[in-house]
Protein backbone atom coordinates (compact mmCIF):
# COMPACT_ATOMS: atom_id res chain seq x y z
CA UNK A 1 0.00 0.00 0.00
CA UNK A 2 1.00 3.59 -0.37
CA UNK A 3 2.29 5.73 2.43
CA UNK A 4 0.12 8.71 1.95
CA UNK A 5 -3.51 7.80 1.43
CA UNK A 6 -4.30 6.73 4.92
CA UNK A 7 -4.11 9.57 7.26
CA UNK A 8 -4.57 13.26 7.35
CA UNK A 9 -2.21 14.48 10.06
CA UNK A 10 -4.24 16.24 12.72
CA UNK A 11 -3.67 19.93 12.76
CA UNK A 12 -3.62 19.88 16.52
CA UNK A 13 -0.12 20.40 17.91
CA UNK A 14 -0.26 17.22 20.00
CA UNK A 15 -2.50 14.82 18.08
CA UNK A 16 -1.29 11.85 20.11
CA UNK A 17 -2.95 13.39 23.18
CA UNK A 18 -6.31 13.99 21.50
CA UNK A 19 -9.33 12.13 22.84
CA UNK A 20 -10.41 9.31 20.57
CA UNK A 21 -6.82 8.37 19.77
CA UNK A 22 -4.87 5.42 21.15
CA UNK A 23 -2.09 7.90 21.90
CA UNK A 24 1.53 6.90 22.41
CA UNK A 25 2.20 3.24 21.79
CA UNK A 26 5.27 1.06 21.79
CA UNK A 27 6.01 -2.16 19.99
CA UNK A 28 6.81 -5.43 21.71
CA UNK A 29 8.74 -8.47 20.58
CA UNK A 30 7.35 -11.98 20.82
CA UNK A 31 10.16 -14.52 20.72
CA UNK A 32 9.12 -18.03 19.75
CA UNK A 33 11.98 -20.09 21.11
CA UNK A 34 11.35 -23.38 19.32
CA UNK A 35 11.84 -24.46 15.72
CA UNK A 36 9.29 -23.37 13.15
CA UNK A 37 8.76 -25.39 9.99
CA UNK A 38 7.56 -23.55 6.92
CA UNK A 39 5.14 -24.87 4.30
CA UNK A 40 8.21 -25.48 2.13
CA UNK A 41 9.54 -27.94 4.73
CA UNK A 42 12.44 -25.63 5.62
CA UNK A 43 12.96 -24.86 9.31
CA UNK A 44 14.32 -22.03 11.40
CA UNK A 45 15.34 -22.52 15.03
CA UNK A 46 12.94 -19.86 16.31
CA UNK A 47 11.55 -16.49 15.32
CA UNK A 48 10.59 -13.07 16.57
CA UNK A 49 7.41 -11.19 15.72
CA UNK A 50 7.24 -7.49 16.46
CA UNK A 51 3.74 -6.43 17.42
CA UNK A 52 1.60 -3.77 19.03
CA UNK A 53 -1.59 -4.02 21.04
CA UNK A 54 -4.25 -1.44 21.82
CA UNK A 55 -7.04 -1.83 24.37
CA UNK A 56 -7.38 -4.55 26.99
CA UNK A 57 -7.97 -8.27 26.73
CA UNK A 58 -11.17 -9.02 28.66
CA UNK A 59 -11.64 -11.63 31.38
CA UNK A 60 -13.08 -14.19 28.97
CA UNK A 61 -10.16 -13.47 26.61
CA UNK A 62 -12.43 -13.34 23.58
CA UNK A 63 -12.46 -9.66 22.58
CA UNK A 64 -9.31 -9.70 20.47
CA UNK A 65 -9.23 -8.30 16.97
CA UNK A 66 -6.24 -9.01 14.77
CA UNK A 67 -5.22 -6.45 12.18
CA UNK A 68 -3.25 -7.95 9.27
CA UNK A 69 -1.08 -5.67 7.21
CA UNK A 70 -0.44 -5.58 3.47
CA UNK A 71 2.80 -6.12 1.53
CA UNK A 72 4.69 -3.07 2.72
CA UNK A 73 2.82 -2.42 5.97
CA UNK A 74 3.86 -3.26 9.49
CA UNK A 75 2.70 -3.79 13.07
CA UNK A 76 2.33 -0.06 13.74
CA UNK A 77 -1.28 0.47 12.66
CA UNK A 78 -2.47 3.00 15.24
CA UNK A 79 -1.16 5.66 17.60
CA UNK A 80 2.18 7.42 17.71
CA UNK A 81 5.58 6.10 18.75
CA UNK A 82 6.74 9.51 19.89
CA UNK A 83 5.20 12.97 20.19
CA UNK A 84 7.40 14.11 17.31
CA UNK A 85 6.12 11.45 14.85
CA UNK A 86 4.83 13.10 11.70
CA UNK A 87 2.25 10.41 11.11
CA UNK A 88 0.37 7.92 13.26
CA UNK A 89 0.09 4.20 12.46
CA UNK A 90 -1.20 3.31 9.00
CA UNK A 91 -4.80 2.49 9.98
CA UNK A 92 -5.14 5.08 12.74
CA UNK A 93 -8.31 6.45 11.13
CA UNK A 94 -10.06 3.11 11.76
CA UNK A 95 -8.65 2.08 15.14
CA UNK A 96 -8.99 3.89 18.46
CA UNK A 97 -11.30 4.63 21.36
CA UNK A 98 -14.76 5.22 19.87
CA UNK A 99 -13.61 4.56 16.31
CA UNK A 100 -14.94 1.84 13.98
CA UNK A 101 -12.59 -0.65 15.62
CA UNK A 102 -13.23 0.56 19.14
CA UNK A 103 -10.28 -0.02 21.47
CA UNK A 104 -12.54 0.60 24.47
CA UNK A 105 -14.27 -2.69 23.63
CA UNK A 106 -11.67 -4.64 21.74
CA UNK A 107 -8.13 -5.79 22.33
CA UNK A 108 -6.42 -5.03 19.03
CA UNK A 109 -3.31 -6.98 18.04
CA UNK A 110 -1.18 -6.22 15.02
CA UNK A 111 2.05 -8.00 14.15
CA UNK A 112 4.69 -7.54 11.50
CA UNK A 113 4.55 -10.67 9.34
CA UNK A 114 7.06 -13.47 9.34
CA UNK A 115 9.45 -12.72 6.48
CA UNK A 116 9.05 -8.99 7.08
CA UNK A 117 11.71 -6.47 7.97
CA UNK A 118 10.21 -4.23 10.64
CA UNK A 119 11.44 -6.23 13.59
CA UNK A 120 10.02 -9.64 12.74
CA UNK A 121 12.24 -12.45 11.59
CA UNK A 122 12.86 -12.36 7.86
CA UNK A 123 15.68 -12.60 5.36
CA UNK A 124 17.47 -9.63 6.94
CA UNK A 125 17.63 -11.40 10.34
CA UNK A 126 20.86 -13.03 11.41
CA UNK A 127 21.19 -16.68 10.53
CA UNK A 128 22.48 -18.28 13.76
CA UNK A 129 24.35 -20.84 11.70
CA UNK A 130 26.44 -18.28 9.85
CA UNK A 131 26.19 -15.16 11.99
CA UNK A 132 25.25 -13.24 8.84
CA UNK A 133 21.83 -12.20 7.49
CA UNK A 134 19.88 -15.11 6.02
CA UNK A 135 19.46 -13.46 2.64
CA UNK A 136 18.12 -15.98 0.16
CA UNK A 137 18.88 -18.82 2.60
CA UNK A 138 15.76 -17.77 4.48
CA UNK A 139 12.97 -20.32 3.95
CA UNK A 140 10.28 -19.50 1.41
CA UNK A 141 7.36 -17.89 3.22
CA UNK A 142 3.70 -18.42 2.47
CA UNK A 143 0.68 -16.46 3.65
CA UNK A 144 -0.22 -19.53 5.70
CA UNK A 145 3.20 -19.46 7.40
CA UNK A 146 2.55 -15.81 8.32
CA UNK A 147 -0.82 -16.74 9.82
CA UNK A 148 0.57 -19.73 11.75
CA UNK A 149 3.25 -17.50 13.29
CA UNK A 150 0.63 -14.94 14.33
CA UNK A 151 -1.48 -17.70 15.90
CA UNK A 152 1.52 -18.62 18.08
CA UNK A 153 1.71 -14.98 19.17
CA UNK A 154 -2.01 -14.96 20.00
CA UNK A 155 -1.60 -18.16 22.05
CA UNK A 156 1.27 -16.48 23.86
CA UNK A 157 -0.95 -13.46 24.61
CA UNK A 158 -3.60 -15.79 26.05
CA UNK A 159 -6.26 -15.03 23.46
CA UNK A 160 -8.94 -17.74 23.71
CA UNK A 161 -11.03 -16.70 20.73
CA UNK A 162 -10.81 -13.96 18.12
CA UNK A 163 -13.69 -11.56 17.96
CA UNK A 164 -12.46 -10.80 14.47
CA UNK A 165 -9.62 -10.58 11.96
CA UNK A 166 -9.39 -7.57 9.68
CA UNK A 167 -7.13 -6.99 6.73
CA UNK A 168 -6.88 -5.36 3.32
CA UNK A 169 -5.05 -6.73 0.30
CA UNK A 170 -2.48 -9.26 1.59
CA UNK A 171 -4.02 -8.66 5.03
CA UNK A 172 -7.33 -9.91 3.63
CA UNK A 173 -5.66 -13.13 2.48
CA UNK A 174 -4.35 -13.66 6.00
CA UNK A 175 -7.75 -12.95 7.50
CA UNK A 176 -9.36 -15.58 5.25
CA UNK A 177 -6.69 -18.11 6.19
CA UNK A 178 -7.35 -17.50 9.89
CA UNK A 179 -10.95 -18.61 9.31
CA UNK A 180 -9.89 -21.63 7.25
CA UNK A 181 -7.04 -22.83 9.47
CA UNK A 182 -8.52 -21.94 12.86
CA UNK A 183 -12.29 -22.18 12.35
CA UNK A 184 -13.23 -22.49 16.01
CA UNK A 185 -10.88 -19.69 17.03
CA UNK A 186 -12.02 -17.15 14.45
CA UNK A 187 -15.50 -15.69 14.82
CA UNK A 188 -15.45 -12.87 12.26
CA UNK A 189 -13.45 -12.13 9.15
CA UNK A 190 -13.42 -8.76 7.45
CA UNK A 191 -11.37 -8.89 4.25
CA UNK A 192 -11.13 -5.89 1.96
CA UNK A 193 -9.64 -5.33 -1.48
CA UNK A 194 -8.34 -8.86 -1.60
CA UNK A 195 -8.46 -12.01 -3.69
CA UNK A 196 -8.48 -15.79 -3.52
CA UNK A 197 -5.58 -15.69 -5.96
CA UNK A 198 -3.77 -13.03 -7.87
CA UNK A 199 -4.45 -12.52 -11.54
CA UNK A 200 -1.68 -12.83 -14.12
CA UNK A 201 -1.51 -9.03 -14.19
CA UNK A 202 -0.85 -8.80 -10.44
CA UNK A 203 1.84 -11.50 -10.65
CA UNK A 204 3.32 -9.66 -13.61
CA UNK A 205 3.65 -6.42 -11.65
CA UNK A 206 5.30 -8.27 -8.76
CA UNK A 207 7.71 -9.90 -11.17
CA UNK A 208 8.78 -6.56 -12.65
CA UNK A 209 9.44 -5.35 -9.10
CA UNK A 210 11.50 -8.43 -8.30
CA UNK A 211 13.47 -8.10 -11.53
CA UNK A 212 14.24 -4.46 -10.74
CA UNK A 213 15.72 -5.63 -7.43
CA UNK A 214 17.54 -8.69 -8.72
CA UNK A 215 19.01 -6.91 -11.75
CA UNK A 216 20.53 -4.31 -9.46
CA UNK A 217 24.20 -5.39 -9.07
CA UNK A 218 24.04 -4.42 -5.40
CA UNK A 219 21.54 -7.21 -4.80
CA UNK A 220 24.42 -9.67 -5.16
CA UNK A 221 22.15 -12.74 -5.06
CA UNK A 222 20.62 -11.51 -1.86
CA UNK A 223 23.91 -11.25 -0.02
CA UNK A 224 24.37 -7.61 0.95
CA UNK A 225 25.17 -5.73 4.15
CA UNK A 226 22.18 -4.61 6.22
CA UNK A 227 22.59 -0.90 5.59
CA UNK A 228 23.05 -1.02 1.84
CA UNK A 229 21.83 -3.38 -0.85
CA UNK A 230 19.91 -2.89 -4.10
CA UNK A 231 18.57 0.55 -3.29
CA UNK A 232 18.04 1.54 -6.91
CA UNK A 233 16.18 -1.65 -7.74
CA UNK A 234 14.01 -1.51 -4.62
CA UNK A 235 13.11 2.11 -5.27
CA UNK A 236 12.06 1.30 -8.84
CA UNK A 237 10.03 -1.67 -7.61
CA UNK A 238 8.25 0.60 -5.18
CA UNK A 239 7.62 3.34 -7.74
CA UNK A 240 5.96 0.89 -10.07
CA UNK A 241 3.99 -0.87 -7.34
CA UNK A 242 2.79 2.46 -6.05
CA UNK A 243 1.06 3.12 -9.38
CA UNK A 244 -0.90 -0.12 -8.98
CA UNK A 245 -2.22 0.97 -5.56
CA UNK A 246 -3.87 4.13 -6.86
CA UNK A 247 -5.89 4.88 -9.97
CA UNK A 248 -5.78 6.90 -13.14
CA UNK A 249 -8.46 9.22 -11.75
CA UNK A 250 -6.84 9.75 -8.35
CA UNK A 251 -3.39 10.41 -9.85
CA UNK A 252 -4.90 12.80 -12.30
CA UNK A 253 -6.70 14.66 -9.54
CA UNK A 254 -3.60 14.85 -7.40
CA UNK A 255 -1.02 15.70 -10.04
CA UNK A 256 -2.60 16.13 -13.44
CA UNK A 257 0.14 17.42 -15.70
CA UNK A 258 1.40 19.87 -13.10
CA UNK A 259 5.05 20.64 -13.43
CA UNK A 260 7.59 21.34 -10.76
CA UNK A 261 8.30 25.01 -10.24
CA UNK A 262 11.94 24.43 -11.11
CA UNK A 263 11.06 22.72 -14.39
CA UNK A 264 12.10 24.88 -17.30
CA UNK A 265 9.23 24.95 -19.80
CA UNK A 266 9.53 22.26 -22.40
CA UNK A 267 13.20 21.75 -21.68
CA UNK A 268 14.67 18.74 -23.37
CA UNK A 269 15.91 17.00 -20.27
CA UNK A 270 15.24 13.78 -18.40
CA UNK A 271 15.35 15.43 -15.01
CA UNK A 272 12.01 15.14 -13.34
CA UNK A 273 9.66 17.81 -14.68
CA UNK A 274 6.21 16.62 -13.77
CA UNK A 275 5.10 16.57 -10.17
CA UNK A 276 4.05 12.94 -10.51
CA UNK A 277 7.65 12.05 -11.37
CA UNK A 278 9.17 13.68 -8.32
CA UNK A 279 6.38 12.25 -6.20
CA UNK A 280 7.17 8.71 -7.33
CA UNK A 281 10.90 9.29 -6.88
CA UNK A 282 10.19 10.45 -3.36
CA UNK A 283 8.07 7.36 -2.71
CA UNK A 284 10.89 5.14 -3.93
CA UNK A 285 13.50 6.95 -1.84
CA UNK A 286 11.51 6.88 1.39
CA UNK A 287 10.73 3.20 0.88
CA UNK A 288 14.37 2.12 0.67
CA UNK A 289 14.99 3.64 4.08
CA UNK A 290 12.40 1.43 5.71
CA UNK A 291 12.19 -1.76 3.70
CA UNK A 292 14.50 -4.65 2.95
CA UNK A 293 14.83 -5.75 -0.67
CA UNK A 294 14.94 -9.46 0.16
CA UNK A 295 11.79 -9.14 2.26
CA UNK A 296 10.16 -7.53 -0.77
CA UNK A 297 11.13 -10.56 -2.87
CA UNK A 298 9.89 -13.04 -0.27
CA UNK A 299 6.58 -11.34 0.44
CA UNK A 300 5.70 -10.69 -3.21
CA UNK A 301 6.46 -14.35 -3.86
CA UNK A 302 4.14 -15.33 -1.01
CA UNK A 303 1.43 -13.18 -2.58
CA UNK A 304 1.91 -14.82 -5.98
CA UNK A 305 1.82 -18.31 -4.51
CA UNK A 306 -1.38 -17.69 -2.59
CA UNK A 307 -4.14 -19.65 -4.33
CA UNK A 308 -6.93 -20.95 -2.14
CA UNK A 309 -8.59 -23.01 -4.88
CA UNK A 310 -5.32 -24.72 -5.74
CA UNK A 311 -4.29 -25.29 -2.13
CA UNK A 312 -7.56 -26.83 -0.99
CA UNK A 313 -8.92 -28.36 -4.21
CA UNK A 314 -11.57 -25.70 -4.78
CA UNK A 315 -12.69 -22.46 -3.20
CA UNK A 316 -15.73 -24.21 -1.75
CA UNK A 317 -13.64 -26.91 -0.11
CA UNK A 318 -11.20 -24.25 1.13
CA UNK A 319 -14.11 -22.57 2.89
CA UNK A 320 -15.80 -25.78 4.06
CA UNK A 321 -14.39 -25.65 7.62
CA UNK A 322 -15.10 -21.91 8.11
CA UNK A 323 -17.29 -21.06 11.09
CA UNK A 324 -16.69 -17.32 11.06
CA UNK A 325 -19.10 -14.74 9.78
CA UNK A 326 -17.42 -13.12 6.83
CA UNK A 327 -17.66 -9.69 5.29
CA UNK A 328 -15.85 -9.00 2.03
CA UNK A 329 -15.52 -5.41 0.84
CA UNK A 330 -14.53 -4.49 -2.71
CA UNK A 331 -13.79 -1.06 -4.19
CA UNK A 332 -14.97 -0.06 -7.64
CA UNK A 333 -11.68 1.55 -8.73
CA UNK A 334 -9.40 -1.23 -7.44
CA UNK A 335 -7.77 -2.62 -10.55
CA UNK A 336 -5.14 -4.67 -8.70
CA UNK A 337 -7.62 -6.88 -6.80
CA UNK A 338 -10.78 -5.77 -8.61
CA UNK A 339 -14.35 -6.05 -7.25
CA UNK A 340 -14.94 -9.19 -9.32
CA UNK A 341 -12.25 -11.09 -7.37
CA UNK A 342 -13.74 -9.91 -4.07
CA UNK A 343 -17.23 -10.93 -5.18
CA UNK A 344 -15.91 -14.37 -6.08
CA UNK A 345 -14.82 -14.85 -2.46
CA UNK A 346 -18.24 -13.97 -1.06
CA UNK A 347 -20.04 -16.12 -3.62
CA UNK A 348 -17.83 -19.14 -2.90
CA UNK A 349 -18.40 -18.73 0.84
CA UNK A 350 -22.16 -18.62 0.23
CA UNK A 351 -22.01 -21.66 -2.04
CA UNK A 352 -20.19 -23.44 0.77
CA UNK A 353 -23.19 -22.59 2.96
CA UNK A 354 -21.41 -19.96 5.08
CA UNK A 355 -22.65 -16.65 6.39
CA UNK A 356 -20.97 -14.17 4.10
CA UNK A 357 -21.68 -10.62 3.00
CA UNK A 358 -20.30 -8.54 0.18
CA UNK A 359 -20.32 -4.76 0.08
CA UNK A 360 -18.84 -2.57 -2.60
CA UNK A 361 -17.83 1.02 -2.09
CA UNK A 362 -17.69 3.44 -5.01
CA UNK A 363 -14.36 5.22 -4.81
CA UNK A 364 -11.81 6.43 -7.30
CA UNK A 365 -8.74 5.85 -5.14
CA UNK A 366 -7.84 2.42 -6.49
CA UNK A 367 -6.56 -0.53 -4.48
CA UNK A 368 -5.64 1.59 -1.46
CA UNK A 369 -9.28 2.62 -1.04
CA UNK A 370 -9.49 0.31 1.95
CA UNK A 371 -7.49 2.94 3.87
CA UNK A 372 -10.06 5.57 2.95
CA UNK A 373 -11.44 8.00 5.48
CA UNK A 374 -15.09 7.22 4.87
CA UNK A 375 -17.98 7.37 7.31
CA UNK A 376 -19.82 4.81 5.17
CA UNK A 377 -16.98 2.35 5.54
CA UNK A 378 -16.67 3.03 9.28
CA UNK A 379 -20.41 2.39 9.79
CA UNK A 380 -20.14 -0.89 7.94
CA UNK A 381 -17.06 -2.03 9.87
CA UNK A 382 -18.52 -1.03 13.22
CA UNK A 383 -21.85 -2.66 12.35
CA UNK A 384 -20.10 -5.89 11.45
CA UNK A 385 -18.04 -5.96 14.66
CA UNK A 386 -20.67 -4.72 17.10
CA UNK A 387 -24.05 -5.37 15.47
CA UNK A 388 -27.26 -3.67 16.51
CA UNK A 389 -30.00 -5.31 18.49
CA UNK A 390 -32.48 -7.32 16.48
CA UNK A 391 -35.57 -5.69 15.11
CA UNK A 392 -38.43 -6.02 17.51
CA UNK A 393 -41.53 -6.93 15.57
CA UNK A 394 -44.88 -5.52 16.50
CA UNK A 395 -47.07 -8.58 16.06
CA UNK A 396 -50.31 -6.69 16.39
CA UNK A 397 -51.58 -6.56 12.86
CA UNK B 1 -27.49 0.52 19.83
CA UNK B 2 -30.77 1.46 18.27
CA UNK B 3 -33.98 -0.26 19.12
CA UNK B 4 -36.01 -0.61 15.97
CA UNK B 5 -39.60 -1.61 16.25
CA UNK B 6 -41.04 -2.69 12.96
CA UNK B 7 -44.68 -3.31 12.30
CA UNK B 8 -45.14 -6.77 10.96
CA UNK B 9 -47.30 -6.59 7.88
CA UNK B 10 -49.80 -9.17 6.64
CA UNK B 11 -47.76 -9.96 3.55
CA UNK B 12 -44.77 -10.57 5.83
CA UNK B 13 -46.88 -12.95 7.86
CA UNK B 14 -48.05 -14.85 4.76
CA UNK B 15 -44.51 -15.10 3.38
CA UNK B 16 -43.44 -16.38 6.79
CA UNK B 17 -46.20 -18.99 6.76
CA UNK B 18 -44.97 -20.30 3.42
CA UNK B 19 -41.34 -20.59 4.57
CA UNK B 20 -40.32 -23.90 6.10
CA UNK B 21 -38.26 -23.54 9.30
CA UNK B 22 -34.49 -24.05 9.11
CA UNK B 23 -34.36 -23.75 5.32
CA UNK B 24 -32.11 -21.73 3.03
CA UNK B 25 -33.73 -18.52 1.86
CA UNK B 26 -32.64 -15.90 -0.70
CA UNK B 27 -34.30 -12.48 -0.70
CA UNK B 28 -33.98 -10.56 -3.98
CA UNK B 29 -34.06 -6.83 -3.30
CA UNK B 30 -33.74 -7.32 0.43
CA UNK B 31 -33.57 -3.61 1.32
CA UNK B 32 -32.44 -3.06 4.92
CA UNK B 33 -33.32 -6.66 5.75
CA UNK B 34 -36.57 -6.30 7.70
CA UNK B 35 -38.28 -9.30 6.10
CA UNK B 36 -35.16 -11.46 6.37
CA UNK B 37 -34.73 -10.53 10.00
CA UNK B 38 -38.36 -11.53 10.62
CA UNK B 39 -37.79 -14.89 8.91
CA UNK B 40 -34.57 -15.49 10.84
CA UNK B 41 -36.29 -14.66 14.12
CA UNK B 42 -39.45 -16.68 13.50
CA UNK B 43 -38.29 -19.52 11.23
CA UNK B 44 -34.57 -19.75 12.01
CA UNK B 45 -33.82 -19.75 8.29
CA UNK B 46 -30.34 -19.45 6.89
CA UNK B 47 -30.79 -16.26 4.92
CA UNK B 48 -29.01 -14.10 2.40
CA UNK B 49 -30.26 -10.94 0.77
CA UNK B 50 -29.23 -9.22 -2.44
CA UNK B 51 -29.45 -5.49 -2.99
CA UNK B 52 -27.74 -2.83 -5.06
CA UNK B 53 -27.25 -0.22 -2.38
CA UNK B 54 -24.26 0.00 -0.01
CA UNK B 55 -26.33 1.61 2.74
CA UNK B 56 -28.91 -1.19 2.68
CA UNK B 57 -26.19 -3.83 2.77
CA UNK B 58 -24.74 -2.01 5.78
CA UNK B 59 -28.18 -2.06 7.44
CA UNK B 60 -28.36 -5.84 6.92
CA UNK B 61 -24.83 -6.38 8.24
CA UNK B 62 -25.66 -4.31 11.32
CA UNK B 63 -28.56 -6.71 11.96
CA UNK B 64 -26.28 -9.71 11.63
CA UNK B 65 -27.77 -10.71 8.28
CA UNK B 66 -25.75 -11.92 5.32
CA UNK B 67 -26.22 -9.64 2.34
CA UNK B 68 -24.64 -9.28 -1.07
CA UNK B 69 -24.29 -6.03 -2.96
CA UNK B 70 -24.73 -6.57 -6.67
CA UNK B 71 -26.88 -7.58 -9.57
CA UNK B 72 -29.39 -10.31 -8.67
CA UNK B 73 -29.13 -12.23 -11.93
CA UNK B 74 -25.34 -12.30 -11.78
CA UNK B 75 -25.64 -13.42 -8.17
CA UNK B 76 -28.01 -16.28 -8.94
CA UNK B 77 -25.86 -17.46 -11.87
CA UNK B 78 -23.10 -18.19 -9.36
CA UNK B 79 -25.22 -20.90 -7.70
CA UNK B 80 -26.09 -24.45 -8.70
CA UNK B 81 -29.69 -25.59 -9.36
CA UNK B 82 -31.96 -25.61 -6.32
CA UNK B 83 -29.26 -24.27 -4.00
CA UNK B 84 -31.94 -22.34 -2.11
CA UNK B 85 -35.10 -23.83 -0.67
CA UNK B 86 -36.95 -20.61 -1.34
CA UNK B 87 -36.34 -17.37 -3.20
CA UNK B 88 -38.37 -14.33 -2.24
CA UNK B 89 -39.10 -11.39 -4.46
CA UNK B 90 -41.22 -9.12 -2.29
CA UNK B 91 -42.18 -5.63 -3.42
CA UNK B 92 -39.37 -5.83 -5.97
CA UNK B 93 -40.83 -7.40 -9.10
CA UNK B 94 -42.12 -4.10 -10.54
CA UNK B 95 -38.60 -2.64 -10.54
CA UNK B 96 -36.93 -5.48 -12.43
CA UNK B 97 -35.43 -4.63 -15.79
CA UNK B 98 -36.00 -8.14 -17.07
CA UNK B 99 -38.65 -9.81 -14.88
CA UNK B 100 -38.80 -12.99 -16.97
CA UNK B 101 -35.06 -13.59 -16.64
CA UNK B 102 -35.09 -12.96 -12.89
CA UNK B 103 -38.11 -15.18 -12.24
CA UNK B 104 -36.84 -18.04 -14.41
CA UNK B 105 -33.39 -17.84 -12.81
CA UNK B 106 -35.00 -17.73 -9.34
CA UNK B 107 -36.96 -20.87 -10.19
CA UNK B 108 -33.69 -22.54 -11.17
CA UNK B 109 -31.69 -21.72 -8.02
CA UNK B 110 -34.72 -22.08 -5.74
CA UNK B 111 -37.14 -24.92 -5.17
CA UNK B 112 -39.87 -22.33 -4.71
CA UNK B 113 -40.32 -18.65 -5.41
CA UNK B 114 -42.52 -16.24 -3.49
CA UNK B 115 -43.54 -13.08 -5.32
CA UNK B 116 -45.44 -10.27 -3.60
CA UNK B 117 -46.64 -7.15 -5.40
CA UNK B 118 -49.14 -4.29 -5.46
CA UNK B 119 -52.03 -5.05 -7.82
CA UNK B 120 -52.35 -2.18 -10.25
CA UNK B 121 -55.69 -3.63 -11.39
CA UNK B 122 -57.28 -2.87 -8.00
CA UNK B 123 -60.37 -0.76 -8.68
CA UNK B 124 -59.22 2.14 -6.53
CA UNK B 125 -55.94 2.29 -8.40
CA UNK B 126 -57.89 2.35 -11.65
CA UNK B 127 -60.25 5.05 -10.39
CA UNK B 128 -57.36 7.01 -8.94
CA UNK B 129 -55.71 7.11 -12.32
CA UNK B 130 -59.03 7.89 -14.01
CA UNK B 131 -60.06 10.62 -11.59
CA UNK B 132 -56.83 12.08 -10.30
CA UNK B 133 -54.77 11.32 -13.32
CA UNK B 134 -51.67 10.94 -11.18
CA UNK B 135 -49.14 8.19 -10.54
CA UNK B 136 -50.18 5.61 -7.96
CA UNK B 137 -48.94 6.36 -4.42
CA UNK B 138 -48.97 3.97 -1.49
CA UNK B 139 -46.62 2.25 0.96
CA UNK B 140 -44.72 0.57 -1.87
CA UNK B 141 -44.92 3.37 -4.43
CA UNK B 142 -44.05 6.06 -1.95
CA UNK B 143 -42.25 8.62 -4.09
CA UNK B 144 -43.13 11.11 -6.80
CA UNK B 145 -42.45 9.85 -10.32
CA UNK B 146 -39.43 12.12 -10.61
CA UNK B 147 -37.89 10.66 -7.47
CA UNK B 148 -38.67 7.08 -8.47
CA UNK B 149 -36.74 4.35 -10.18
CA UNK B 150 -38.36 3.08 -13.37
CA UNK B 151 -41.31 0.90 -12.45
CA UNK B 152 -43.16 -1.70 -14.44
CA UNK B 153 -46.67 -1.86 -12.96
CA UNK B 154 -48.27 -5.29 -12.92
CA UNK B 155 -51.80 -6.53 -12.26
CA UNK B 156 -53.00 -9.87 -10.92
CA UNK B 157 -54.36 -10.72 -14.37
CA UNK B 158 -50.99 -9.84 -15.94
CA UNK B 159 -49.15 -12.03 -13.49
CA UNK B 160 -51.49 -15.02 -13.88
CA UNK B 161 -51.14 -14.71 -17.66
CA UNK B 162 -47.35 -14.62 -17.32
CA UNK B 163 -47.34 -17.81 -15.24
CA UNK B 164 -49.60 -19.60 -17.74
CA UNK B 165 -47.51 -18.46 -20.70
CA UNK B 166 -44.24 -19.58 -19.07
CA UNK B 167 -45.80 -22.79 -17.73
CA UNK B 168 -44.96 -21.84 -14.16
CA UNK B 169 -46.96 -23.75 -11.58
CA UNK B 170 -48.79 -21.62 -9.01
CA UNK B 171 -48.60 -23.62 -5.79
CA UNK B 172 -50.42 -21.07 -3.64
CA UNK B 173 -51.82 -17.60 -4.00
CA UNK B 174 -53.02 -15.05 -1.49
CA UNK B 175 -54.99 -11.95 -2.43
CA UNK B 176 -55.49 -9.16 0.05
CA UNK B 177 -58.19 -6.51 -0.11
CA UNK B 178 -57.50 -2.81 -0.49
CA UNK B 179 -56.39 -2.57 3.14
CA UNK B 180 -53.63 -5.15 2.38
CA UNK B 181 -55.02 -6.97 5.39
CA UNK B 182 -58.20 -8.98 4.91
CA UNK B 183 -58.35 -11.78 2.37
CA UNK B 184 -60.06 -11.00 -0.93
CA UNK B 185 -61.92 -13.91 -2.51
CA UNK B 186 -63.97 -12.39 -5.33
CA UNK B 187 -62.67 -10.91 -8.56
CA UNK B 188 -59.16 -10.34 -7.16
CA UNK B 189 -57.91 -8.40 -10.16
CA UNK B 190 -60.55 -5.81 -9.38
CA UNK B 191 -60.89 -6.07 -5.60
CA UNK B 192 -57.44 -7.10 -4.32
CA UNK B 193 -54.94 -4.40 -3.49
CA UNK B 194 -52.07 -6.78 -2.85
CA UNK B 195 -51.12 -10.20 -4.21
CA UNK B 196 -48.75 -12.97 -3.15
CA UNK B 197 -47.81 -16.00 -5.23
CA UNK B 198 -45.94 -19.11 -4.37
CA UNK B 199 -44.41 -20.50 -7.57
CA UNK B 200 -42.65 -23.66 -8.59
CA UNK B 201 -41.27 -24.83 -11.88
Amino acid sequence: MTDDVATTPATDSAPHLAPGEVGLVSPHDFVHPSPFTFKSGQTIPGFTLRYETYGQLNATRDNAIVICHALSGDHHCAGWHSPTDKKPGWWNNLIGPGKAVDTRRFFVVSANVLGGCQGSTGPSALNPETGRPYGTLFPFVTIRDMVRAQKLLLDHLGVAELHGVIGGSMGGMQALLFAIEYPRFTRRVLAMATTARESAQAIAFNEVGRQAIMQDPAWNRGDYPRESGPRVGLAIARMMAHITYVSDASMDRKFGRKKKETAAGDAYTFDSQFEVESYLRHQGQSFINRFDANSYLYITRALDQFDLAHAYGSLESAFAPVEAETLIVGFTSDWLFPPEQNRALALALLRAGKRASYAELSTDLGHDSFLLESEELYTLVRGFLERDELYTFDYAI
Amino acid sequence: MTQLVVKRTVDMEIIGDWVEPHTRVLDLGCGPGVLLDYLVQTKQVSAVGVDLDFGRITACVRRGLAAYQGDMIAFMRAFPDQHFDRVICSRTVHELGDPTAVIMEALRVGRALTVGFVNHGFWKNRVDMLVRGRKLRNEVYNTEWFDSRPANPVTIADFEYFCAAKKIRIARRAHLAGNWHTPCRTLPNLFAGYALYDLAR
